[in-house]
């Protein structure tokens, strides 16, 4: 599963990043790394950009970034 | 002050939002310097800093970053100052104070062993300490000295609480230059770094540290690359070489430093802090964001708050703008009457100076309303939200929602609305940004629009149709700007990477309204400083344009053809001189300048130039009035005024001017005796004004944003974009007109 397809509510663990995107990138060096917990919190009125919580922050991104970074629920 | 003492820096470093501007301004008070870094936008804030043993310090405030990996601008520039680069000379006595957010310790710690890999002293300035104590954060400031090997120091800046503790300790670390605790790198890291260092320090003589060798490893596109002397065909390959072989060796280059670094940091963290259950807890900021993101409600707000602003922007400015037009035009009557005696100075004081420095200095109150707004906007965290909501909108021209402020700032002036780029951290929407700003329709616009649907347009067809056209005036330019931007980002921003939008959604503060105000007064002294000289210098030489040359047969000619026309009719009061009634000496008066006007450099060029104006419906008198608002558009207003010989103080509800337009006919040419303003035309001048570059202190901020050839482009666009509108606007007109 991918952190674009998430819904609010659940909480997730994080299982890969593509770390060649560099919006991957930079979330990797804001902390968001293989096995961090993370879930979403609001999204856009357009349905994008999507914030996810993780932690403690609120970070915003879009969609086709958010694509990839896979997860599973916990 | 001693030499030694002459030369020394401290930098600030940070993640945004960690209160470092606030900690800045509270060590510096109001003795700041703000500039840009040679070659870059972003923006050099320097001041002193005053330690207690006497010594000066320089302080820089960097800007916030999360990551030394220097793709955009910022941290460019963060990695060229601590490595004494972007200070002009060598900093060996840089000093790095990273200001650090209790809440987000391990995050933040991931800049400082960034930077510590570069050999700077460091102290860490724990700020917020005061949330985190409300929050019940506990952090064992000894424990972590003792584990990085740097003073810890707890400070709230807003309170200016640990200021002297951070002073002192500043002091120490300047003379025992503490440095922080370096992870071990493992053998593939360290045999890469040592490959670098072999390759372009030993064998080609580039002054690199460990720290920047590593960036170069590390970062995909390292800014570091642009400081080498060795060409980017050499460098490159022995840099992918390198990134190459660490890949074989197990380490995927681009994840390797933050998998590497954090798993060094966390055990470092143990306990150090007690973390209390954040996932589980919703936080109140996470509250308030459930209204103010909400897909509904959310937009409300927002649309409610952009209202609320703009109606304070026109409400709260307006009274003070009154009194700035009144005083300007006191002024220049006190200025006309002292110097009635020497005619050329007379008008150089008061139309030149007086008139150029009224001019631009009328726009200062909507300036500092909007600044406010501004301010108080980014350091409540709202912008952040704001930029949130507004992004898909914006995506698929290439902005993105960072973009909105500045063009919703432009409506009210584009000067204030390109400076506000700045935030946009992706340097191509920023850029696109900044080219269609002038395209919202500024409140200069907004006379131009009065006077022709107050002449033409109410007369005719009633005020529904009038306020009808007057919005539509305001969001043809948005408009056209949105297809201008798509194209812009298809063309020149061809093959340019965006930037990728992650941006954080900060805890909501309540601002500090003297941090608000200290923002206000800057930018308010950028906009005199910047767009002040230049509209000043534009007006003066347009004034020049319209003044000479001045032959008297003029004066003379005009005023014996008027006495004749006055004697063939009812004028008899002749007796040895000739003495005219009050009326008749003002039109008379009137006449005089207008002809002066059109015997001026100005007007002549505006003669020349009309046949390129004859398609949108202008006679030469428009096409002055055109050309004399170059530097600034309000200028239109009094030109036409003069030149429809009117004379004296015009401004755009004037019921003289409206009738006078309305009156105006053909002198010569094809059209001869018909009424120069009909609707089409006076539709056509509004779409050209809408759309024109006709703002000397936009061209200077943008060539002061980006550079001189953009400026240019942007003129030359604008200016044929708005020609071409304007002809196809009176063209289409004439049709049914």
């Amino acid at each position: 599963m991918r952190l674009n397809q998430i819904k609010k509510g659940g909480l997730f663990r994080v299982k890969d990043l593509n770390c060649c995107n560099d919006c991957v990138s930079r979330l990797m060096s804001m902390g968001l790394l293989p096995d961090q917990e993370i879930r979403l919190v609001h999204e856009a009125p357009l349905g994008d950009p999507i914030a996810v919580e993780f932690n403690g922050c609120h970070i915003s991104l879009r969609l086709e970034d958010a694509a990839h970074v896979e997860v599973e629920p916990i | 002050m001693s030499e030694s003492q002459a030369g020394r820096r401290v930098a600030l470093i940070g993640n945004p939002n960690t209160g470092k501007t606030s900690l800045f301004n509270t060590l510096t008070g109001m003795r700041q310097r703000v500039g840009n870094y040679a070659g870059v936008t972003v923006e050099k804030k320097t001041g002193t800093w005053q330690l207690p043993n006497g010594q000066a310090i320089e302080l820089i405030d960097l800007p916030g970053t999360y990551t030394l990996s220097a793709t955009s601008l910022d941290e460019r520039v963060a990695v060229d100052v601590i490595t004494g680069h972007g200070m002009g000379s060598n900093a060996p006595d840089l000093l790095v104070v990273v200001v650090v957010d209790v809440e987000n310790l391990r995050r933040n710690l991931f800049l400082a062993s960034q930077a510590s890999e570069l050999g700077v002293p460091m102290v860490i300035a724990l700020n917020c300490w005061d949330v985190a104590e409300k929050k019940g954060l506990q952090i064992d400031c000894k424990l972590l000295e003792q584990r990085f090997g740097v003073p810890v120091v707890p400070t709230v800046a807003k309170r200016k609480s640990g200021t002297v503790e951070l002073a002192k300790a500043v002091e120490k670390a300047i003379k025992t230059r503490p440095t922080l605790v370096r992870p071990k790198w493992p053998e593939p890291v360290q045999k890469a770094i040592k490959t670098l260092h072999e390759e372009l320090v030993t064998q080609r003589g580039e002054a690199l540290r460990e720290g920047e060798l590593q960036r170069l490893l590390f970062d995909r596109r390292s800014a570091v690359c642009e400081r080498l002397k060795t060409p980017a065909a050499e460098h490159q390959p022995i840099i992918a070489a390198v990134r190459d072989q660490l890949y074989k060796d197990g380490f995927q280059p681009d994840a390797a430093e933050s998998t590497l670094r954090f798993r060094f940091l966390n055990p470092l963290l143990n306990d150090v802090l007690e973390r209390q259950a954040a996932m589980k807890k919703r936080s109140k900021s996470e509250s308030i964001d459930q209204l103010l993101l909400h897909k509904f409600w959310g937009l409300v707000v927002f649309v409610g708050m952009m209202f609320v602003v703009f109606q304070s922007v026109y409400t709260w400015a307006g009274p003070v703008m009154g009194l700035i037009e009144g005083g300007v035009g006191w002024m220049q009557g006190i200025a006309s009457e002292a110097l009635v005696a020497t005619p050329m100075l007379q008008s150089l004081v008061a139309d030149g100076i007086i008139g150029g420095v009224g001019a631009f200095l009328v726009f200062l109150p909507q300036i500092l309303v909007l600044f406010f707004f501004i301010s108080l906007l980014e350091a409540s965290g709202y912008m952040a939200r704001a930029a949130f909501l507004m992004d898909k909108l914006f995506q698929w021209c290439g902005l993105n929602g960072k973009s909105f402020v500045p063009l919703l700032t432009s409506f009210a002036c584009a000067i204030p609305g390109i400076m506000a780029t700045r935030t946009i951290n992706d340097n191509k929407a920023r850029l696109i940004t900044i080219l269609v700003a002038p395209l919202m329709s500024c409140s200069a616009r907004l006379p131009v629009y009065l006077l022709m649907i107050g002449a033409f347009i109410e007369p005719r067809y009633g005020p529904g149709v009038a306020g009808a056209t007057l919005f539509a005036m305001h969001f043809i330019g948005a408009f056209v700007a949105a297809p201008f931007a798509w194209v812009l980002n298809k063309t020149v921003n061809k093959g340019r990477k965006p930037e990728p939008f992650v941006m954080e959604l900060p805890h909501y503060r309540v601002p500090q309204i003297k941090l608000v105000f200290h923002r206000m007064y800057e930018s308010g002294k950028e906009f005199i400083i910047r767009a002040g000289t230049v509209i000043f210098a534009m007006t003066i030489i347009i004034w020049a344009l319209l003044y000479f040359p001045r032959p008297a047969e003029i004066e003379a000619n005009v005023t014996a053809q008027y006495i004749g026309q006055i004697t063939e009719g009812a004028l008899s009061e002749i007796s040895g001189e000739i003495l005219l009634d009050a009326p008749r000496a003002t039109e008379l008066e009137a006449r005089i300048a207008a002809s002066y006007l059109e015997q001026s450099y100005m007007g002549r060029f505006g003669k020349f130039v009309q046949p390129v104006f004859a398609p949108a419906g202008y006679d030469w008198k428009i096409t002055v009035g055109v050309l004399a608002s170059f530097p600034a558009r309000e200028i239109i207003i009094s030109t036409l005024g003069i030149i429809y010989s009117l004379g004296g103080e015009i401004d755009e509800t004037s019921d003289d001017l409206r009738s006078t337009l309305g009156n105006a006919r053909w002198e010569s040419g094809p059209r001869l005796g018909e009424p120069v303003f009909n609707i089409p035309v006076a539709l056509s001048i509004m779409v050209f004004f809408a759309l024109c570059m006709q703002c000397g202190a936009t061209l200077a901020v943008i060539a002061k944003e980006l550079n001189w050839w953009w400026s240019l482009g942007s003129f030359v666009a604008l200016t044929s974009l708005a020609w071409g509108a304007a002809v196809a606007v009176y063209q289409f007109g004439m049709l049914f007109a």
